[in-house]
């Protein structure tokens, strides 16, 4: 039996539409393809493991951060939800003005901010991964908060009417589950992270984009490396989204 | 700590600010307009058009905004100010299209369905079907995408467009008081998003006013 099709709203594919966009893919990839093969790939194919090994240092970076960032941004999170008032506005006040403020100003403050204070200066992998955690944190304390109120809060009560103390049922009912739940948010987290690593070559760590720019200084090759820079990124945060579109496939990245 | 580095530098801020506020402007109104058309697309009743939508977001998306803005600059060869405006409008405009489409998803097809029996053409039923609802449900996540473009717009000193974070590192550069300009900028930054978050809550009493 034929459904006649609304005029309005996405519509599900018949079989021709499938196929139309099976040919436009295929017709835009053969575009790419062409288009790309004609760039001189010498440079790139010359600076492969160079551009590796930086692309290795972005990862780094992402990781690291987020190692870091993770823990931090679940005590801010609790200290935001449960902590004496004073800690409280503290913890609100540090999420906000980091989420507020430009990355590349936040780099820029912890880089300018502890010499400062110390009178020495900080080494460029100190401030890179000290900003990129603090950023992290901050993103990520919001995720959690969302995780944590994603747990019912009968649970919460029904531990304290079973005798639990505050923290075990912290440790043992709610922060598992919120884990569970906040997964996809984490992981668009680390996207935006590996996403945010492109501006720390500011303070002179060669991550992916710093060498593509250093090599692009020497050879001059801007459509064949910035092609493939482009090309370094897209790869990476399109397996982490897909990893995302996995375990939840309604889940919206919001940032 | 010299604060006085603030006041001595008060026009290059000044001017920074002007150059921030420029580049936030134009990128938000770009971002809007493409992430409107993209959002329209999405909702087409067509199969074709949606998935083209969705490759869009989703190419643009997984590439960082410097980057984009150093390919416009670099590969396409814009001069500085219109590729960092257009870089980071198509970046901005996936994420809005997303805000936007999620708007119109949470309408209820039958209305336009039934507006379209009344007799009204397309247009009329975006604008006084769709548009009214649309625009209050979608003002707070809307709120927080302009504040990302004024975050954004710090990228626009990589090209070396002479906006607020700019002047931060020129100040340090120059004096040595990185830290009173960075302090001081932050503070503008933030000032800039909580009279865009107040701006944005303003209309949005407008709009549920009537």
């Amino acid at each position: 039996m034929a459904v006649r099709r609304s005029a309005f709203g996405p519509a599900e594919p018949t079989a021709l539409d499938r196929w139309i966009w099976r040919g436009l893919v295929a017709f835009g990839l053969l575009l790419l393809i062409w288009l790309v093969a004609r760039q001189r790939w010498e440079v790139v194919v010359a600076s492969g493991p160079f551009l590796l090994k930086s692309l290795g240092v972005s990862w780094l970076l992402t990781i690291t951060s987020v190692a870091i960032g993770l823990p931090a941004g679940i005590l801010l999170a609790i200290l935001r939800a449960g902590g004496p008032p004073a800690v409280r506005q503290l913890a609100v006040a540090v999420i906000e003005l980091v989420r507020a403020t430009p990355q590349l100003m936040v780099i820029f403050w912890i880089f300018f901010a502890v010499p400062a204070f110390t009178g020495h200066k900080v080494p460029a992998w100190t401030a890179a991964i000290a900003s990129l955690s603090l950023i992290a944190a901050s993103y990520l304390a919001e995720v959690v908060r969302a995780g944590l109120a994603s747990v019912p809060r009968i649970q919460t009560e029904s531990g304290l009417a079973t005798g639990l103390s505050r923290t075990q049922i912290l440790l043992e009912i709610v922060l598992p589950q919120a884990l569970r739940n906040m997964l996809p948010a984490l992981i668009a987290t680390i996207v935006m992270m590996f996403k945010i690593t492109s501006l720390i070559y500011v303070v002179g760590i060669t991550d992916f984009f710093r060498a593509v720019i250093l090599i692009n200084n020497r050879e001059f090759e801007p459509v064949a490396l910035y092609t493939t820079l482009a090309a370094g990124y897209f790869v990476c945060c399109s397996l982490l989204s897909w990893i995302i579109r996995r375990l939840d496939p309604k889940y919206v990245l919001a940032q | 700590m010299r604060w006085s580095v603030i006041w001595d530098y008060r026009e290059a801020l000044l001017s920074g600010l002007a150059l921030t506020l420029e580049i936030t402007a134009l990128t938000a109104v770009g971002a809007t307009l493409i992430g409107i058309l993209i959002a329209c697309l999405r909702q087409q009743p067509s199969y074709i058009a949606g998935r083209l939508a969705e490759t869009y977001v989703e190419v643009i998306r997984n590439i960082p905004s410097v980057i984009k803005v150093f390919f416009l600059y670099f590969v396409v060869g814009l001069d500085a100010m219109p590729a960092a405006v257009l870089g980071l409008s198509v970046h901005q405009s996936s994420y809005i299209a997303d805000v936007l489409d999620a708007g119109l998803r949470s309408i209820p097809r039958e209305q336009s369905e039934a507006a379209w029996t009344c007799g009204h053409s397309r247009l009329q039923i975006f604008r006084h079907v769709l548009l009214p609802q649309v625009a209050a449900t979608v003002l707070p996540p809307l709120t927080s995408q302009f504040i990302e473009i004024v975050k954004n717009s710090a990228a626009a000193m990589l090209l070396g467009i002479k906006e607020l974070t700019f002047q931060t590192q020129n100040i340090d550069v120059e004096t040595f008081r990185g830290f009173e300009a960075a302090t001081a900028v932050t503070v503008i930054y933030l000032a800039l998003s909580l009279s865009i978050a107040g701006g944005m809550a303003l209309v949005g009493r407008r709009l549920t006013w009537r």
